[in-house]
């Protein structure tokens, strides 16, 4: 069934455009540049073809963690229109961004965004999917065995892990492949012990974290965790290897963890690759003190168009910036639009609820606002080298290693 | 003075000679200078870039010329990229010797090849990325997935993560060697078999044996086959670009850096344009280094002795080996067969599970067999890219024929004066190792400003400018071992540049051959070209490999399907065509 319906497809397709002129690459499409890939590049094509018929060719073009290449020289090779997982970006880009119109600017205005997209009330950048960056999954029957509850504070958290190594259980698997795997973590722990220096780092002009007190504090927290022998799934170099998803197999396909850190995108993945459909649980980054509110460090992919649009690209905008455009991609799981708290899975409408809800915590990715200086080359780095300097290796190494990381920090910022 | 016999008288006059003797000079028609006027054309779209880039790594911000943009090279993370990229040139003269002890190996245990040899073609013909994506396959950290960590585990109870810190090398060369030795073995088998056995026969009766017959005779007559392997090989390491991108996990992606990395994250986050045309001049000088040393033997105008039209006695050939001797090679042979075709068994059985078993198993489990990874690979648009890829390659491969082939005669009979041949064959053997950092960014300024921008049939015509030095050197080493009385006799002949031109289309098919199936798939294959001239909407097939393999294992499903369909041409092509690519690639150097 499946062959036919390919050789199907590939006729159709190769009837349609054989010789089109979007085959040439003579017409012009609407080049749209994104970081996603696997089954969330999968959602976005159906995205698109969701959109109806489109009097212009479409070409998807993956930058995955390289996505800032997407704003390389100007010129017309550049992608039109960009799904920009770092929204700190849009600052320092104004100057080649379309102003987004009245009709669409409010949804660049809500609460979040309107720091990073909007400057002396011109709108930037559209907000497409939410992302909420402290869920945290486990597999309750784990829990259930080892007899422990997921953690309310920070200190049941570590008290957890080590119940659970005593029973010869890993704790944690840490997709460390993916650097931001490492700093949504790290921002967890800043925002819960110290969101006022959070704030202050993400609001700075010329932010400066290696001189940040509570940075550093919040190095020494990851650190510790990290470095309790027995709690990363395979070690260093195991963690080294890994993408979030195969954080995730290695919890829910292969069993060898009981929890992982990941943001509400991971569902689909967790679907698809756990070795029982039931047995999957959610809490999220608990309080770091009694009184304290846990941390909520939200993310997000905007839609900004690079300067000058062609007519064709403000069309595709407009209709992705329709309510109903992602409903396939929320169908899949694993996408949440900003203010939206119904039509999810029971999991993911907690964490809706969550970003919805009034007092909470709730920040905006560090990383992605610190530019180069949160990315591959700077805080992704920094953190792999402690990883590597402190896992599992027992508290001792921790103080050097946070010096160490603090140094290297120092550095990148120049 | 006179002569006088039998009543013939015969008066010879002579006359003063004045001025100095002046020598003769052959007639030099203009007509076949003609023929050089495309490759000309062609080639300006790399000549002039490259100048404007050389230009440009001279060129201070002030406007002044001076060495001081090369001063990114004291940049340690550069100065990094520049060692691992002298590594990989070292990797690839490694694979050269290497290759030419298993090709005498095998030319002493004949049967070995004939199973060999499609075992090696196969992974010659598969992209790099897909080479990339099957090592990264067959090396994951996890036993369930990774065969060779299942293997190690199950024998010695733990495995090292064999893609983390320091391990990722032994991936990224297995991958790499994997790709090429074939291609090594195949030619330098081709140029053991051509050594004349009465040759052979002198040398033995000689008594030259061992290690002092090698230099005698084996080195210095297959110099010409080495030059052309070595700058093949050479030139593939310093493109080494998207292996590295698609094996080597993200945070050890600093510790593999090569410079072409470099260059492209330099060039992609804005940095100074001087400093990146920089990066590119030291990458070109490397490998120029490398090349000029390696391919000193392709600068010879002949290699070729005269073919021989008549077979020789089939009593004077090579005394078959004994019987033992052939089945120790048969056996070999069929061993070796095996183990160097099952990373593509990996492949295509990993392909063959749905993205969920795949994800989670090996290609060894009996779950979840089906085409479902080939559905969904369908899905992000594999089938539009395929005929994308299509076209580029036959533009590409098309123009490379029209414009070559008339050059390469040229530059071999076309009656140049020797300096000027000798300066345009040097052209060639530099730009043919010419790395596409060096005139990417003013290529691609000049095709937007043209409105070109994401154009296949730009990208084609580019792809048939990078591949024109390399096309015209095999062709014109495989014209000039022409029968030097053909050639003669053409040359007399009332109609002679039709008349040569068509014992070329007699004797150099194979050669034709080779560049247009070369050339088909090496475009086919391409990643970096495309990808840094074009932009990453215009790589088409290379594109949604790469874009399906950034969360590897998840999706390796997708990946290993994506491969499957994207090797499935040049891996024919390569099997159908692959005993005329050799002639082709060795013709000319025929000792």
């Amino acid at each position: 069934m499946i062959r036919r319906r390919v050789v199907l497809a590939g006729a159709a397709a190769a009837a349609l455009s054989g010789c089109s002129p979007d085959v040439l690459g003579l017409s012009r499409s609407v080049r749209v540049a994104v970081s996603w890939s696997g089954p969330e590049l999968r959602a976005f094509h159906r995205v698109l073809d969701g959109l109806g018929k489109l009097d212009y060719p479409v070409e998807v073009i993956p930058l995955g963690d390289d996505i800032s290449t997407a704003f390389g020289e100007r010129s017309a090779r550049r992608p039109d229109l960009v799904m920009l997982p770092q929204p700190g970006l849009v600052p320092p880009r104004r100057g080649d961004l379309e102003a987004m119109p009245s009709d669409l600017a409010d949804r660049g205005r809500a609460r979040l965004w309107d720091e990073l997209l909007t400057h002396d009330g011109t709108t930037y950048g559209l907000p497409f999917k939410t992302a909420h960056k402290s869920a945290v999954w486990y597999r309750p029957s784990v829990f259930r065995e080892a007899q422990v509850q997921p953690p309310t504070q920070w200190d049941e958290w570590l008290e957890l892990n080590k119940a659970l190594s005593l029973r010869g259980i890993r704790p944690l698997a840490l997709g460390a492949g993916d650097g931001w795997v490492l700093t949504d973590f790290l921002e967890n722990v800043l925002l819960g012990t110290a969101p006022s220096a959070y704030r202050a780092l993400a609001v700075s002009d010329d932010p400066r974290p290696s001189r940040v007190p509570e940075f550093a504090a919040a190095l020494r927290r990851l650190a510790t965790m990290w470095a309790m022998p027995g709690a990363l799934a395979g070690g260093v170099e195991r963690s080294l290897t890994q993408q979030f998803p195969d954080a995730v197999v290695e919890v829910f396909g292969h069993r060898r963890a009981a929890m992982v850190t990941a943001s509400d995108f991971a569902e689909p993945v967790i679907r698809s690759f756990a070795a029982d459909p039931d047995d999957v649980g959610l809490f999220t980054f608990p309080a770091f003190g009694p009184g304290a509110a846990a941390p909520v460090v939200v993310g997000g992919d905007v839609m900004v168009l690079q300067r000058p649009a062609t007519d064709d690209a403000w069309d595709l905008l407009h209709r992705l910036a329709t309510p109903a455009a992602p409903a396939p991609w929320i169908a899949s799981g694993g996408f949440l639009v900003d203010g939206r708290t119904t039509g999810y899975s029971p999991e993911l409408t907690r964490l809706a609820d969550q970003l919805a809800a009034p007092g909470t915590s709730l920040q905006f990715d560090l990383s992605d606002r610190l530019g180069e200086l949160g990315g591959i080359d700077g805080l992704w780095r920094v953190l792999t080298d402690l990883l590597v300097r402190v896992g599992t290796r027992g508290p001792d190494v921790v103080p050097e290693a946070v010096e160490s990381a603090l140094d290297e920090l120092g550095t990148v910022e120049g | 003075m006179g002569l006088r016999s039998n009543g013939l008288s015969l008066e010879i006059a002579g006359r003063p000679v004045s001025g100095r003797p002046v020598t003769g000079r052959p007639q030099r028609p203009a007509g076949p200078y003609l023929l050089g006027i495309p490759a000309l054309l062609l080639t300006s779209l790399l000549l002039v870039p490259i100048v404007i880039t050389v230009v440009a790594a001279f060129r201070l911000p002030d406007g002044s010329f001076g060495f001081s943009n090369f001063a990114v090279m004291g940049d340690p993370a550069a100065l990094h990229a520049v060692r691992n990229s002298v590594a990989w040139v070292a990797v690839a003269i490694a694979l050269v010797v290497v290759g030419f002890l298993l090709a005498v190996v095998s030319y002493r245990l004949p049967g070995l090849s004939s199973f060999l040899q499609p075992a090696l073609v196969i992974p010659f013909a598969v992209s790099v990325l897909v080479s990339g994506a099957t090592f990264r396959l067959i090396f994951d950290s996890a036993p369930e997935r990774g065969t060779v960590t299942a293997v190690w585990s199950s024998l010695f109870g733990t495995s090292p993560v064999w893609l983390g810190p320091g391990l990722f090398w032994l991936v990224l060369v297995s991958a790499f060697g994997w790709t090429w030795l074939g291609y090594v073995v195949s030619l330098f088998r081709a140029g053991l078999d051509a050594i004349p056995d009465d040759v052979s026969r002198t040398i033995a009766a000689e008594g030259l044996t061992g290690l002092r017959r090698w230099r005698a005779l084996e080195l210095p007559l297959l110099r010409p086959i080495t030059g052309v392997i070595t700058l093949t090989l050479v030139v593939a390491a310093v493109r080494v670009f998207d292996l590295v991108l698609i094996v080597v996990p993200g945070p050890m992606q600093h510790d593999a850096d090569v410079l072409g990395l470099n260059w492209w994250r330099a060039t992609t986050t804005g940095d100074d344009s001087g400093r990146t045309a920089a990066l590119g001049v030291v990458l070109f000088a490397i490998v120029a280094a490398v090349a000029v040393i390696g391919v000193r033997g392709l600068r010879r105008r002949r290699w070729a002795m005269p073919v021989s039209v008549v077979p020789a006695d089939s009593t004077l050939r090579r005394p078959k080996p004994s019987k033992r001797v052939r089945r120790i090679g048969w056996t070999a042979g069929f061993a070796v067969s095996l183990f160097w075709i099952l990373p593509a068994v990996v492949l295509v059985a990993t392909a063959l599970h749905s993205p969920r078993e795949a994800g989670l198993r090996g290609w060894w489990s009996l779950d979840g067999l089906g085409l479902s990874s080939f559905d969904a690979a369908a899905s992000i648009g594999l089938l539009r890219s395929l005929l994308s890829t299509v076209l580029i390659s036959s533009v590409a491969t098309v123009v490379l024929l029209v414009v070559a082939v008339p050059t390469a005669y040229l530059v071999a009979w076309g009656g140049l004066p020797t300096s000027l041949g000798r300066v345009v064959t040097s052209v060639f053997v530099v730009l043919a190792v010419t790395p596409v950092q060096m005139y990417a960014a003013p290529l691609r300024d000049a095709i937007d400003a043209a409105g070109l921008t994401g154009s296949r049939i730009a990208l084609g015509l580019v792809h048939a400018a990078a591949g024109l030095p390399f096309a015209v050197l095999l062709l014109r080493s495989a014209f000039a071992s022409a029968p030097p009385m053909l050639v003669a006799e053409a040359l007399q002949g009332p109609a002679r540049q039709s008349a040569v031109l068509a014992t070329v289309q007699r004797t150099y098919r194979p050669a034709v051959i080779a560049v247009a199936v070369l050339e088909f798939v090496l475009v086919w294959n391409d990643f970096i070209v495309g990808f840094l001239i074009s932009g990453a909407g215009t790589t088409p097939l290379s594109l949604v490999l790469w874009g399906e393999a950034r969360q590897f294992s998840a999706s390796s499903g997708t990946v290993a399907a994506a491969a499957v369909v994207a090797s499935v041409v040049p891996a024919v092509l390569m099997l159908t065509f692959w005993r005329t690519v050799v002639r082709g690639l060795t013709i000319g150097s025929r000792p």
